[in-house]
């Protein structure tokens, strides 16, 4: 079979599935199990609406707890046990972890991440949404900074190395260097501490598109007459936007914050497909990449480890979202 | 004109009667035309043997040039028998193939470039025993059949020694690639000592030249180039014994024997003066393209250590053996510790059983399974029973001759290591000494890992 009927075939059954589900479920509910003919029709079409929601969130749940749920459990049972999996030693494989230079520094670091992607795709996006907003090319800018979010994290972690390669030929950053009268090529992946800074640049210039979409939608739902309002009492460009439209948008960036952060603290690709974790760039996920499949307990371990980190940022994500829907 | 060659080299194969009617692989060599490959092997196991219809997976570490290279062997296997044969490369084989074992859904054969790994999987249940016989027809038919054997040779879940690995292409490492025009131009000879060889690196310097290319990138795997060279200065400076000791954590990664063959790497990499574009590159660049610079003009660097696979990453149109050549990487002649050479080489192992899979092992016994690499590039074989006649140059016939000249031969250590350490913080650590840090405290960082795995 062709790979393309194959794609077809997929997408017939999976819809089709989906839309069948719902369809008959409903269907034996209403006519079968609790029919809205013969005797207590009205008592019958309560309940059936009473099951109704159950019904229909069945799916997500079960695949939820079996995808979800029960990897969590599993990946905390198996990281209280060794390396072959066959000996219970409790919380050693915590301790070996924090009596690690390795994990510390991949810790340090991806404090790091947290705090400055998130904060810099979000002001680069929020920069960028204000400018192009009464702009007639504004969606044709727009368009161009959104459109970084359509690369794989491998694809752009491959081309940022070539603007960082160690070679004036290639390298846009040696290129520049080289005009400006330096001599030999340096290779910026390899600077102590700040090489984590040109990594983290990879991930803001690909999450500022997310930012700058969400937080210009936002821009438009301020509501005009305050923005008016301020104006006639003389408010300056400045004071318009930090006084009026960002405190009105304030909970949607808290959202975008949060959702970009939860993004960094799971992104592991780019640093695996620039330094590989060398040269003390080594973060949280790629770190629980040099066990996975060698040393499963420690590896389980860090996974638990970041997911305690997400967790919080996670719970504040989702009340801010809702307090934003209210 | 290749892809004409080809259907032509189909046509004439089908034509002679020798593939099957079933059949639509192009085969790269017509069998029965050329007399230096032996054709009576292909048509005896072609005629032994008939899976028309059947299906093997196959996965290893090969994956672009020698992607094509594999499947122009595994092409015979599917003429001889009807088979059909998937093969997939992936540049990260070595997570993959612990990832599909987990999951159920291993390749019926992978190709494992490190024994290590093969035996870690063996231990957890994950290969099955090669069929009787095998270990008897590599000690056999193999050059130091023995060692071939005891390389291939793992405990089982039950921890009951079996052969689970079959090689079958081997590198030699212990090589140094120049462009003899260059060498001629500048009136350099070939060093025949490590004091030479280091002599002649001081005279590039001072002829205003850069002598060496070195290149440690390879994706996940960066820093693997550098443990190769390591290991061969271990073999340089220290017995063959300390070098098992230090491959079996006898000795621990940071005694002084293993931290001075780590100095005796920096002594080249970490120069300025010795490496093309100073030592900060050397971490970073791609090992695939790190060879490059012996062929430009004028040339980037001089020397370049490197396996014997590496012309397969050559520009384009390279001839080995005129535009290019190799020596032997010299041992110390103060030491006497002989002309030891590093090797390595790939194995095959059955991950998931099925009789295609023990047969296309059987496959790998005939002559013409090597014949046909042999005949194209990047392949040595220890089989002793292929014609020599084959290889597709005298320089790969040269190589040859290094594997037998060899007093000493030893098997890549970091291939050896468990993966902990020989595929991951061997090259992490070689990676960090190469950017300045102390080899003691990186040898050190190493032995730690190790012993947290034990």
């Amino acid at each position: 079979m062709s790979p393309l009927l194959q794609g077809v075939l997929t997408i017939v059954i999976g819809v089709g599935g989906c839309v069948g589900y719902f369809y008959f479920a409903n269907l034996i509910l209403d006519k079968v199990i609790f029919p809205t003919k013969g005797p207590n029709p009205g008592r019958n079409i309560n309940r059936a609406n009473q099951v109704r929601p159950w019904l229909f969130l069945f799916p997500a749940i079960f695949a939820l707890g079996l995808y979800l749920v029960y990897p969590v459990i599993g990946s905390f049972y198996r990281s209280l046990f060794n390396r072959a999996g066959d000996e219970f030693i409790g919380g050693g494989n915590y301790a070996a972890l924090l009596a690690d230079d390795g994990f510390r520094t991949s810790l340090f670091n991806n404090f790091l991440w947290v705090i400055f992607v998130p904060a810099g795709a979000t002001f680069f996006g929020l920069l960028a949404a204000q400018l192009t907003d009464r702009l007639k090319w504004g969606n044709i800018a727009k368009s161009l900074i959104f459109m970084p979010m359509a690369i794989s994290f491998v694809g752009a972690s491959l081309i940022w190395k070539f603007v960082y390669a160690n070679d004036a030929d290639i390298g846009m950053i040696n290129a520049v260097r080289e005009m400006l009268g330096a001599e030999n090529p340096v290779d910026v992946l390899q600077i102590p501490f700040w090489n984590n800074f040109f990594l983290m640049v990879i991930l803001i210039w690909i999450q500022t598109g997310f930012a700058m979409v969400i937080l210009s939608a936002a821009l438009r739902g301020v509501p005009e007459d305050t923005i008016e309002a301020a104006i006639i009492d003389g408010a300056n460009p400045f004071q318009i936007f930090f006084k009026i439209k960002v405190p009105q948008i304030m909970a949607t960036i808290v959202v975008v914050w949060t959702t970009i952060t939860i993004l960094v603290l799971k992104v592991f690709d780019i640093v695996y497909a620039t330094t590989g974790g060398n040269f003390g760039t080594e973060i949280l996920p790629s770190y629980m990449m040099s066990y996975m499949f060698r040393d499963d307990g420690r590896a389980t371990a860090v996974a638990f480890v970041i997911m305690l980190i997400v967790t919080p940022v996670m719970i504040w994500n989702i009340m801010q979202a809702r307090k934003e829907m209210r | 004109m290749k892809y004409k060659l080809l259907t032509c080299a189909a046509a004439l194969a089908i034509s002679a009667g020798a593939a099957r009617a079933d059949s639509h692989v192009s085969l790269l060599f017509a069998p029965g035309e050329d007399s230096t490959f032996n054709w009576q092997s292909y048509e005896d196991f072609a005629a032994a043997h008939d899976l028309s219809g059947q299906t093997m997976t196959m996965t290893g570490p090969w994956t672009g040039a020698d992607k094509e290279l594999v499947e122009s062997v595994t092409a015979y296997f599917t003429a001889a028998t009807g088979a059909t044969v998937n093969y997939s490369g992936s540049e990260s084989f070595e997570q993959d193939i612990v990832i599909a074992a987990q999951a159920g859904s291993a390749p019926n054969i992978a190709v494992f470039p490190q024994p290590g790994l093969a035996a870690d999987l063996a231990s957890r249940g994950f290969l099955t025993p090669l069929a009787d016989g095998t270990g008897d027809w590599v000690r056999d038919n193999y050059a130091a059949g023995q060692s071939w054997v005891d390389l291939g040779t793992y405990p089982d879940a039950n921890g009951d020694d079996q052969l689970f690995g079959f090689f079958y292409k081997v590198d030699v490492k212990s090589l140094v690639w120049y462009v003899p025009e260059a060498f001629e131009e500048a009136g350099y000879d070939i060093p025949e000592t490590m004091e030479e060889l280091k002599e002649l690196t001081d005279q590039i310097v001072a002829d205003g030249g850069t002598p060496w290319c070195i290149g440690l990138g390879s994706g996940a795997a960066t820093g693997w180039p550098a443990t190769d060279w390591v290991e061969d200065m271990m073999l340089r400076t220290q017995d063959p014994a300390t070098y098992d000791a230090w491959v079996a954590n006898e000795i621990p990664f940071d005694d002084p024997a293993v931290v001075g063959a780590i100095e005796e790497y920096g002594y080249f990499a970490r120069n300025d003066d010795y490496v093309n574009g100073g030592s900060a590159a050397v971490a970073n660049t791609d090992f695939r393209d790190s060879p490059g610079g012996l062929f430009t003009f004028p040339p980037e660097c001089y020397m370049h250590r490197q396996a014997s696979f590496i012309p397969t990453f050559f520009p384009e149109g390279t001839e080995v053996g005129l535009d290019v050549d190799f020596f032997y990487f010299p041992a110390y002649e103060s030491k006497d510790l002989g002309k030891p050479v590093l090797g390595a080489g790939t194995l095959f192992a059955v991950t998931n059983d099925s009789p295609v899979a023990h047969t296309f092992i059987e496959f790998l016994k005939t002559p013409i399974a090597h014949e046909v690499w042999m005949a194209q590039s990047g392949f040595l074989t220890p089989f002793s029973g292929v014609n020599p006649e084959a290889y597709a140059s005298d320089t790969a016939r040269a190589l040859g001759d290094v594997l037998l000249g060899a007093t000493t031969f030893r098997f890549d250590a970091s291939d050896l290591m468990p993966a902990e350490i020989g595929a991951d913080a061997f090259w992490k650590g070689m990676v960090a000494y190469t950017g300045g840090e102390d080899a003691a405290s990186v040898a050190k960082t190493i032995q730690d890992r190790w012993d947290s795995i034990q």
